[in-house]
């Protein structure tokens, strides 16, 4: 345990600060297969603050790991925009890593299904919100926030000369305003719906219990004799 | 054929024309691409085996080499050598001078005539290395700079075992006249020689279009000292520093072991919090109630698979119990909503059903409150799972009991409470009642 305060010599206690993001990706069909490489879409894997804010005060950089067919699959973005521009033809999982200005800060990870194609919509199915639009093609995106559990002094910092540099909303293709109220409802909705029906349940099961008891008794009752 | 037997018999043959390389190797890639060309299916062959030897691009089939006459090249079975059909090349003793030389000396080799008289080709390996040289007023204007180590006829015999020996320094340290000139080292040899290049060429100011060197010789007798000890250790001491080695990894890995069972106490503590808060609730009642299920138990002649089920859901071993992520660093609040990983497949598979059922999204943008109530959901909905087949075990053993009494005194039934037939009876036998 020694080792651990130690260790968190330097941090702020007590002190979280959260960083809202976007990532996701834009895809456009080129409308055919294309001769030489059999290339279908033009894509873009991005990620981007959720309020218009300059990210690189405290993002060093930002690593974009495609698939392994590729030529060097691994990009490194240093400044905003944190984005690769790509042609393909398949879906595959876009990592996006992400690194801090700190280096006693580890990099945090998110994981992106590259998406080209629009999938059937089925309820509660997409993890990330898709939204066709003719003009401006295919678009899956999904909201996540950096938490910064007591960070370096440096770190805070920087966080919050990024704080300041922010200008308001960034106008991004879904709505997750709308989308965070939505869910939330839906989760206590649900929530009120699952409570009700375990209280019925734990009723049902304890008249089911006692009517068991009740039966082995009468069973017993008939069985008697013979034994 | 006949060619051969002209040759054998000596008999004057048709006049072919003499071999050379070009015309060797062109003939050799002519019936290279005639083979190639001449791929036709062998009779009786199949046309599905030849498909595999050639494809329609006529490129190397992947298989082993043969020695068939399929094969690229005719593989052995080529009737005989093509060498020697053609008029042979004569040889000649010739003489030659080695320009390298300058003492005229002629020797003789053996050439081919039809080659062209060329210079002698190894000559160009003779390198001449360029020794500068010092007249007697450049060494007295720049050159005494160390007259109690380098004296003149000292400097003079280091160029002149310079140029003898092409600066190869272990030879002129080996050739060093020490009778006359005392005990020198190779690298006191090498400070000198650089020494003097370096001055030579800053007063005939070359400096700009030829390099200087700069010899370190610090450095290098360091360095040299260096590589002796580290050759000259004994086995004991090699198999001492690989043993420290092996320690130090091993004190590493320790190391490391330790820092993860502390991340894992911390862990472990902050979930036995979590624990407390919801046992401080009802402790004593809990308690209680264990009690007298092990009681029943134990008076039952057979304990039913539902008494399990539901201690389980009443001690409260159901729910799921979010990793909760303190301590300090960055993380993704996602992270936050992940299930621990000490959770049953099945579970985990009805945990999904029940989000599916509910329409739920599985993945929510994860805000604060929308993790904890989409935790609380879930622990809730795992909850809600284990009910429902607590109580479906409980209907059927209700039923067995039912179907025993039924067989145990035919005529006279028992009822099940309308409340617990289950929508499922009314399906399978919508006439029961």
């Amino acid at each position: 345990m020694t080792e651990f305060s130690a260790e968190s010599g330097g941090r702020l206690k007590g002190v979280t600060i959260v960083k809202p993001i976007v990532y996701g990706n834009k895809a456009r069909s080129f409308g055919k297969k294309r001769e030489e490489d059999g290339h279908t879409h033009q894509w873009q894997v991005y990620l981007k603050p959720y309020y218009d804010e300059d990210m690189s005060i405290y993002v060093k950089k930002v690593h974009f790991k495609l698939h392994e067919s590729y030529a060097n699959p691994n990009r490194i973005v240093v400044k905003p925009p944190y984005e690769i521009t790509e042609t393909g033809w398949g879906e595959f999982e876009v990592v996006i890593k992400i690194y801090f200005n700190d280096p006693s800060e580890r990099p945090v990870t998110c994981y992106h299904i590259l998406k080209l194609f629009q999938s059937p919509v089925v309820d509660g199915e997409l993890s990330s919100s898709t939204t066709m639009d003719t003009k401006k093609g295919l678009v899956s995106e999904s909201y996540e926030e950096i938490v910064f559990q007591e960070p370096t002094q440096i770190m805070q910092h920087y966080l919050t000369l990024s704080e300041q540099s922010a200008n308001g909303l960034l106008n991004h293709d879904t709505d997750f305003e709308e989308k965070k109220a939505k869910t939330l409802d839906n989760i206590i909705n649900v929530k009120q719906k699952v409570k009700s029906e375990i209280v019925s349940l734990k009723d049902k099961l304890k008249l089911a219990r006692e009517t068991i008891v009740k039966f082995k008794a009468e069973l017993a009752k008939v069985q008697k004799p013979p034994a | 054929m006949s060619a051969d037997v002209r040759d054998i018999l000596d008999i004057e043959r048709a006049n072919t024309p003499e071999i050379t390389r070009d015309s060797f190797l062109a003939t050799k890639k002519r019936n290279f691409e005639r083979t190639k060309h001449a791929s036709r299916r062998p009779e009786g062959m199949h046309r599905e085996v030849f498909a595999l030897l050639y494809t329609d691009k006529k490129d190397a089939p992947p298989l082993l080499p043969t020695d068939t006459a399929l094969g690229i090249g005719a593989g052995y079975k080529q009737n005989k050598a093509r060498l020697g059909m053609k008029k042979v090349r004569k040889w000649e003793w010739a003489p030659f001078s080695n320009p390298a030389r300058n003492d005229a000396a002629v020797f003789h080799h053996w050439k081919r005539v039809s080659d062209d008289s060329t210079d002698y080709p190894f000559a160009k390996f003779n390198k001449q290395l360029e020794i500068p040289t010092y007249t007697m007023t450049e060494y007295n204007a720049h050159l005494r700079n160390n007259i109690q180590n380098w004296s003149k006829v000292q400097t003079d015999h280091l160029f002149d075992l310079a140029r003898r020996f092409d600066l190869r320094f272990i030879v002129m340290a080996d050739r060093w006249n020490r009778q006359q000139h005392g005990i020198k080292t190779v690298e006191e040899l090498k400070e000198r020689y650089y020494e003097v290049i370096s001055l030579l060429s800053k007063a005939k100011n070359q400096s700009v279009e030829k390099k200087t060197f700069v010899y370190d010789i610090e450095h290098e007798r360091r360095r040299k000292e260096q590589l002796e000890k580290l050759f000259k250790r004994t086995t004991q001491q090699v198999e001492e520093e690989q043993m420290l080695i092996n320690e130090m990894k091993k004190i590493e890995a320790r190391k490391k072991e330790r820092e993860r069972k502390t991340q894992d106490l911390q862990k472990l503590i902050s979930q036995a919090d979590q624990q407390n808060e919801h046992t401080t609730n009802t402790p004593s009642t809990r308690k209680y109630e264990k009690k007298l299920h092990k009681k029943k138990v134990h008076h039952q002649p057979r304990p039913s698979k539902v008494d399990s089920v539901v201690n389980a859901i009443e001690i409260g071993s159901s729910g799921i119990k979010f990793a909760d992520l303190r301590g300090s660093g960055v993380s993704l609040r996602s992270q936050k909503m992940k299930l621990p990983a000490n959770i049953g497949q099945r579970k985990v598979k009805a945990l999904e059903q029940a989000i599916q059922e509910f329409k739920v999204d599985p993945a929510p943008p994860p805000t604060e409150e929308i993790c904890t109530s989409f935790n609380e959901l879930r622990s809730d909905m795992v909850l809600l799972c284990e009910l429902r087949t607590a109580l479906s075990t409980c209907i059927y053993e209700m039923e067995s009991l039912k179907h025993q009494y039924e067989a145990a005194c035919p005529g006279k039934t028992l009822n099940i409470p309308p409340s617990l037939v289950p929508i499922k009876s009314e399906t399978l036998e919508p006439n029961a009642n």
